[in-house]
Order: C-alpha cells, then sequence, then structure tokens
C-alpha cells in the first residue's frame, strides 16, 4: 500500500515536471492584446496547453536580469521596436533560422513579406500599432478637428490635451502640425534647430496638458471629460468603439506607426518548441487571424489580402479595415517611427522632454 | 558540604574527570556554534540579497571597462592622436582591427555605452560593423564610405570620456553634469537639466509628506492610546485597515476621489463654492502626490509613536497638574518630551519609505509630481542604462544615510522606539 503510494507520488512528480518542461512561456502586455494572441496563436495552435502566456509592463530589465544571471525562464518575449533593436545587440535575444519561417501564399518570404525592413535575425513579425489623437463625439461644435495640426491648437479647439510622458511620437506629431512634410520628419528631427521646433510646437499646449502613462488613462481621461483630445494607442480606441460601442472619433492624420516584435530570449529553455510556436504565430493566416480580436495592424501584407476579402472581420461581425493603422489610405499621412533614430537620441530627447515636462 | 575541598590538589575538575577549564571552554565553544548556526541563515541571506547585489549595483555605477576590453586598440591610437588635425589612416586602422576581433555582442554592448559619451555613436558603429568584414584598406576610405559621420571630430574628441577603467560619468550625469572631451565636469544644456530638479523635488515631497503625516498621526496615536480599549481596538482597525488593502486599488480610490470631475470637486461645485471653470487641480500634480503618498504611509506614522504613548503612565500628567500646570503646559512640558523617541521612528521610516517611492508618483504625479524613483525605474526597465540608474541609487543611499545622520545628532539613534 505505501510503495504503490509512493510510486503514485512520484508518477504525478514526474507528470508535473514535465508537463512544466514542455511549457512554452510568452511574455506579453496583457489586456485584450494577449486575449487576440491567444485566440489567434494559441488556440490554433497544434498544441495549446504548451502554451503559456505571462503578463509583463515592457522594457528589457527582467530579460537582461534573467540572461546575465543565467536563469532564464521566459521564452518569448513580445517587445518594442526598440528593444528588439537593443536587446539583439547586447546578445539578449536569439538569432534565428530565417528559413524556417512560412512564406506567404504568393510564395514571397517572410522577411520580404513584412512592411518594414527587417532590423536583425532575432525579430518575428507580430503588428504594427500607432499613437494617434481621438476625441469623444460632440465634445467640438461646428468645426471638427480632422488634422493633426488641430491637436496642437487650443485656440480653434479648446480644451484640455492627453498626452504621455515620453517623447517618442509625439517630437514626429509636433513637426507634422509644423508643416514638415512626412518623408522630411526625421531629417529635420536630425538637426538641433528641428528639435527646438518641436518643442516649440509643444509648448503651444504645454499648459492644457494632461499626461498619462498607462495605455488606458486617455480613454478615461476623454470618457470622463478631464480632457477633451488625447493621444493613445489606436488599439485601445479601436477596442472601445469596436466592442463596446463607445462614440470615439479617431483623427486619422499624423498618426505615428510603430513596430511590435516576438523575440526569442538567449539561452530559452525551450528553444524547440518556442520556435515551433514562433513559426506557427507568423504565418500569413495567424497574423490575419489575430485582427478578428484587436484592431492592430499585421505586419506581414499578404494578412491584409485575407482580411479584406473577409470582411467584415472583426469577431462580432464589424468590419476591421477602417481601424487597422496601416491600412494604404492612411498611410500618406503617418510617419512610421525611426527606431534606429531613437536608439541614438532618444536618451538626449527623453531628458530634453522630462526637463520640459517639469518645468 | 562533604569533604571535596580537601581532594583538589592540582587544577579544578568536574565530575567526569576533565578540567574544569577545558570543559568549560569546550561549552562555551558549543554555545558559540550553536548560535553562529543559528545566525547563518538571516546572515547569509543578508549577504546573498543585500551586501552582494549592493555591491553589485556601487561596482556598476563606476564601472567602464568593457569598452577598454573591445576597442584597445583604438584607444592607444587615440593617445597619440593630437585631437585637433582630422583622423588619419593609422587611427581608422586601429578601429577596424578593434571591430573586427570583437564579438559582435561586445560591440552592441560597446557602441550603447559610447552612444552616452556621445548621441550618434550606437548607430555609426553599428552600421560599420555590418560591412566590416568586406572593408580592404585603406580603411579610412573604407568607414567614410561605410558612413560619412566618420570624418567629424567629435566622435573621435569623446573616446577621451570613456579612455579610463572608472568613469564619475554616471554620477555626474545623475546630477545635470557631463564631462566635457578634456575631462573637465561641466553643466549639461540648460534645456536637458533633470535630475537636479528632481532630487530637489524628492527630498521636499518627502519631507512635506513627513510632516503631514506627523501632524495627523499625533492626535489618531493620542486617541488610541488614552481611550478605553473596546473603542482603541475599533480604531486600531481602521489605521491598520488601508494596510489590508491593495496599493493600486487605494490610489484608484484617490483618483476617483480628487480628479477634475471626481466626487470632491464635483460636490464643492454643486455646493456653489466653486465655479464649473475653477476645479481645483487635485490629481496628476505635485499635490496629488504628496496627498495619496501621505495617506498611505500614515500608518508607519501611527504604529511607532502610539506604541510610546501607551508606555507613558496617565499619572505624570495628573502629578503634572497636581504641581500646578494648565493642561496644556502639561501636555507640552511633560506628554510630549517623553513621546519624542516614538516621533523620531515614526518620521524616520516615513521618511525614508517617502524617499524612494516610485509606484504612487508614477500614477497620480502627472508632470510635477514625479520623483526620483521614476527615473531610477525608468532607466532600470526602459533605457537600461544600468550604471545611470546605479548611481542615482546609491546617490539615494548616501542621502538616506545623511538625513540618519543628523538624526543621530540631533536626538540620538538610541532614543528611537520603534514599538
Amino acid at each position: 500500500m505505501k510503495s504503490k503510494l509512493k510510486l503514485t507520488l512520484l508518477a504525478s512528480v514526474v507528470a508535473v515536471t514535465t508537463a512544466a518542461q514542455a511549457e512554452v512561456n510568452i511574455v506579453s502586455w496583457g489586456g485584450a492584446y494577449t486575449a487576440s494572441q491567444q485566440k489567434a496563436y494559441q488556440a490554433t495552435y497544434s498544441d495549446p496547453d504548451s502554451i503559456n502566456f505571462i503578463n509583463y509592463n515592457g522594457g528589457l530589465g527582467e530579460v537582461r536580469t534573467q540572461v546575465e544571471s543565467g536563469n532564464v525562464t521566459w521564452d518569448i518575449v513580445d517587445v518594442l521596436p526598440h528593444e528588439a533593436r537593443v536587446g539583439c545587440d547586447e546578445g539578449l535575444f536569439e538569432e534565428l533560422d530565417r528559413s524556417a519561417f512560412t512564406p506567404a501564399p504568393d510564395g514571397t518570404s517572410m522577411d520580404d513579406d513584412i512592411m518594414v525592413e527587417l532590423p536583425n535575425d532575432c525579430v518575428v513579425p507580430q503588428i504594427f500599432w500607432s499613437y494617434v489623437p481621438f476625441y469623444q463625439e460632440g465634445t467640438f461644435k461646428g468645426e471638427q478637428p480632422t488634422t493633426i495640426a488641430d491637436f496642437f491648437n487650443v485656440k480653434k479647439f479648446p480644451g484640455k490635451r492627453g498626452i504621455h510622458t515620453w517623447p517618442n511620437a509625439l517630437i514626429e506629431m509636433a513637426l507634422l502640425a509644423d508643416g514638415v512634410a512626412v518623408k522630411d520628419v526625421y531629417k529635420v528631427m536630425s538637426t538641433d534647430a528641428g528639435i527646438d521646433r518641436a518643442f516649440k510646437m509643444l509648448d503651444k499646449i504645454k499648459d492644457h496638458a494632461v499626461f498619462w502613462s498607462s495605455g488606458a488613462k486617455p480613454l478615461e481621461l476623454v470618457q470622463s471629460g478631464e480632457v477633451a483630445m488625447s493621444l493613445a494607442y489606436n488599439g485601445r480606441i479601436g477596442a472601445a468603439v469596436l466592442s463596446e460601442g463607445a462614440k470615439f472619433v479617431t483623427v486619422w492624420d499624423g498618426q505615428v506607426l510603430e513596430e511590435e516584435w516576438l523575440v526569442m530570449v538567449k539561452g530559452a529553455p525551450n528553444r524547440d518548441a518556442a520556435m515551433d510556436f514562433l513559426v506557427h504565430a507568423s504565418t500569413t493566416e495567424s497574423q490575419a487571424e489575430q485582427a478578428k480580436f484587436i484592431n492592430y495592424g499585421p505586419m506581414r501584407s499578404s494578412a491584409f489580402e485575407i482580411m479584406k476579402q473577409g470582411e467584415p472581420w472583426f469577431h462580432n461581425g464589424k468590419t476591421i479595415m477602417e481601424h487597422m493603422p496601416n491600412r494604404p489610405e492612411v498611410m500618406a499621412r503617418s510617419v512610421v517611427a525611426n527606431p534606429e533614430w531613437w536608439a541614438d537620441y532618444g536618451d538626449s530627447i527623453g531628458e530634453r522632454y522630462t526637463a520640459w515636462m517639469g518645468q | 558540604m562533604s569533604a571535596a575541598p580537601e581532594t583538589v590538589s592540582g587544577p579544578l575538575i568536574t565530575a567526569d574527570g576533565i578540567p574544569l577549564k577545558e570543559s568549560l571552554q569546550k561549552s562555551l565553544r558549543r554555545s558559540k556554534i550553536r548560535a553562529a548556526l543559528l545566525v547563518a541563515p538571516p546572515l547569509l541571506f543578508l549577504i546573498f540579497l543585500f551586501v552582494i547585489p549592493i555591491g553589485n549595483m556601487l561596482t556598476r555605477s563606476v564601472d567602464d571597462k568593457l569598452i577598454n576590453q573591445v576597442l584597445p586598440n583604438t584607444f592607444e591610437a587615440f593617445e597619440s592622436w593630437d585631437k585637433v588635425s582630422e583622423p588619419d589612416e593609422t587611427m581608422f586602422a586601429a578601429i577596424y582591427q578593434d571591430l573586427k576581433a570583437a564579438d559582435k555582442t561586445d560591440i552592441g554592448k560597446a557602441s550603447v555605452r559610447m552612444n552616452y559619451a556621445k548621441p550618434g555613436w550606437r548607430s555609426l558603429v553599428k552600421r560599420t560593423a555590418r560591412k566590416i568584414k568586406k572593408m580592404e584598406p585603406p580603411y579610412k576610405e573604407a568607414f567614410l564610405k561605410a558612413d560619412d559621420r566618420w570624418t567629424d571630430n567629435e566622435y573621435w574628441l569623446s573616446l577621451g570620456i570613456m579612455k579610463d577603467k572608472r568613469t564619475m560619468g554616471y554620477y555626474l550625469n545623475a546630477v545635470d553634469r557631463t564631462y566635457d572631451f578634456d575631462k573637465n565636469v561641466v553643466h549639461v544644456d540648460e534645456n536637458r537639466k533633470v535630475y537636479n530638479l528632481l532630487w530637489w523635488r524628492t527630498i521636499q515631497v518627502s519631507i512635506i509628506v513627513t510632516l503631514a503625516c506627523l501632524l495627523l498621526a499625533y492626535p489618531v496615536a493620542y486617541l488610541l492610546a488614552t481611550l478605553p480599549m473596546r473603542i482603541a481596538n475599533l480604531l486600531m482597525i481602521c489605521v491598520l485597515m488601508p494596510f489590508w488593502t491593495s496599493l493600486l486599488v487605494r490610489i484608484v480610490a484617490w483618483m476617483i476621489m480628487l480628479q477634475q470631475n471626481g466626487v470632491v470637486n464635483d460636490t464643492l461645485v454643486a455646493a456653489g463654492v466653486l465655479s464649473d471653470e475653477n476645479r481645483l487641480a487635485m490629481m496628476y500634480n505635485f499635490n496629488g502626490t504628496v496627498i495619496v503618498m501621505t495617506q498611505i504611509l500614515l500608518p508607519f506614522m501611527i504604529l511607532p509613536i502610539f506604541s510610546v504613548m501607551k508606555t507613558i503612565p496617565p499619572s505624570y500628567m495628573k502629578a503634572a497638574q497636581n504641581l500646578g500646570a494648565t493642561p496644556t503646559l502639561a501636555f507640552i512640558r511633560v506628554y510630549m518630551p517623553q513621546t519624542i523617541p516614538g516621533i523620531g521612528a515614526g518620521c524616520i521610516l516615513v521618511f525614508i519609505v517617502a524617499i524612494g517611492y516610485y509606484i504612487t508618483p508614477e500614477l497620480v504625479g502627472g508632470k510635477d509630481g514625479r520623483l526620483i524613483g521614476n527615473m531610477v525605474a525608468y532607466h532600470m526597465q526602459r533605457s537600461l542604462n544600468w550604471g545611470l540608474a546605479a548611481a542615482m541609487g546609491t546617490i539615494l543611499l548616501i542621502v538616506i544615510l545623511i538625513f540618519y545622520w543628523i538624526y543621530d545628532k540631533i536626538i540620538g539613534i538610541d532614543n528611537m522606539k520603534m514599538g
């Protein structure tokens, strides 16, 4: 009896440890975004139970700690453009075999199917998201804001403005509002005079600014009337409109697009399983599938074809294309953020922005 | 009693025949070992989780080894350069050798470090390193073809800042100063000054919060200490309740109360005290940080003061009044001095916790209520400039030690009573 009990115990311990070994830990941002990844990638995966999602708050602090201490528990991390580059440079991510990934239906290789230039061999395409201005229907009487310049014009459109506590996208937007052409934005930003010009524009809304640092905040601020207009992540606005019927109006002018990548942590405990999942998550079909649950734009252009033909594509029967930040119609007035520029000048601009905020 | 004393001729011997001295030493040693074993777990815990990480942090804040290991030839060539003329072939050949020999990861790390000295280094090194394998002499030409910024002497000059294995650069950065290319300490540009303001504000907020806590906590502690047991216990639960509630829940509750369209403002407007345009800004600024931090840290002040007040016999006050003092005078001259150990403990506790706070300021601080702790977190998690974060952490530690020292001089640390 006793030995039988021992055996069962042993067996269960073995079962538990092997199950734990096979589990791929994927770290993402939580909320509706992680939910969309779970539905689009995990639920369609051959072995959904082996995938375990963990929430984090961004940044590579934790990844660097894990890699430096040699105690790696995360396999896959969902990272921003800046982190995707710095992490690969610093050797925090695995370089991946590019030939393992699935080409588009028309045979284009995955790397050529991605809408931006591939920054390095560590990254696996995820989505595009954007910083974009929005307001609540009925906030303004008469003429409605339609351009990024209107966002910076508190005389024409009075009321407070919600902006974030870091300078990314704001510098670009300020210059666009000041009349700089989309293609010249980074050229102007690379000069001291250009940065001064951006800050002069920011000065116009400074006394009317309410600062936010978490993605849910701008929606609260606009909903409660605390601010008249705010910048926000386009996915948050879209989720409120598509799923909750909120009366938010997005100003599709002067948005700043950012990339989102998946990477594998250097020394990931379940390398092979993680790679298998990455291949699955980056197929054209998976990318299109994700847009059923969140209005972030797929990085592979071939996914758009599936979505267009499948409209209304959103899971609750609404059309999705007009909420996609990287749809062709709005690209002419959008800036694709240049992470290389931000990697070089981000620290010094960040200091200046923090100083500006505090003055 | 018996004849035992007469039988002793040599040294004293215990019942089992071992000399008393030895036996005593043995048992002493045993108890010492036992004591050491008992202490060992917490001691090891302290060493591993406290001494080593802090030591590591201190080294990180001055360490500049990596760059010298990655670019040894470059720095050698830099030393023989006249710093005025355009860099010549030998210097390009030196950096070519270094970039070619170095590990890709090390180049990545070094370029991040170089970018702190002069923004732009990172992409310059990266772009060049990508083409390094195909390069052929003359290297100057090849480098210029890879990126034309190589003729900009400022990049080369900035090497002077990084040539030593130890740097004070991170500490300078943390107090709005920097090295110029000759390694003289200079102020950073006026519009990039961030940290001094934040240091000052952090100390300011910590002091205000400490004083506000003291003002609010003293009467509450007095009530707790003097009311009958049953009511006092009930009150105590009210004091401890916030401890059992999640920090985030409490912060969000304050947001709902204090924001522009929050409960307090709505009530004041409805009551006609305020007009709709003049709603008070109590959230997402300096005020918000102070209000919320005060509420969160209040129990840390109440508890030590309460525990000291509890030990003061009520008869002292009665005696003072018997001797002719008015109640106020008796309170000020007899009661209050006896509560100073509790006040001291509470103040130091609240101050030390407040000075490193960052979650609350992050959420309710808005533009002018953010503290130095937020910058430490930012550099740990986002910018990955751990050297700067470590330098700021070390400065924080020093500031706390200074306040501790002042406290010791004025009140005396022996006088502190935690409870």
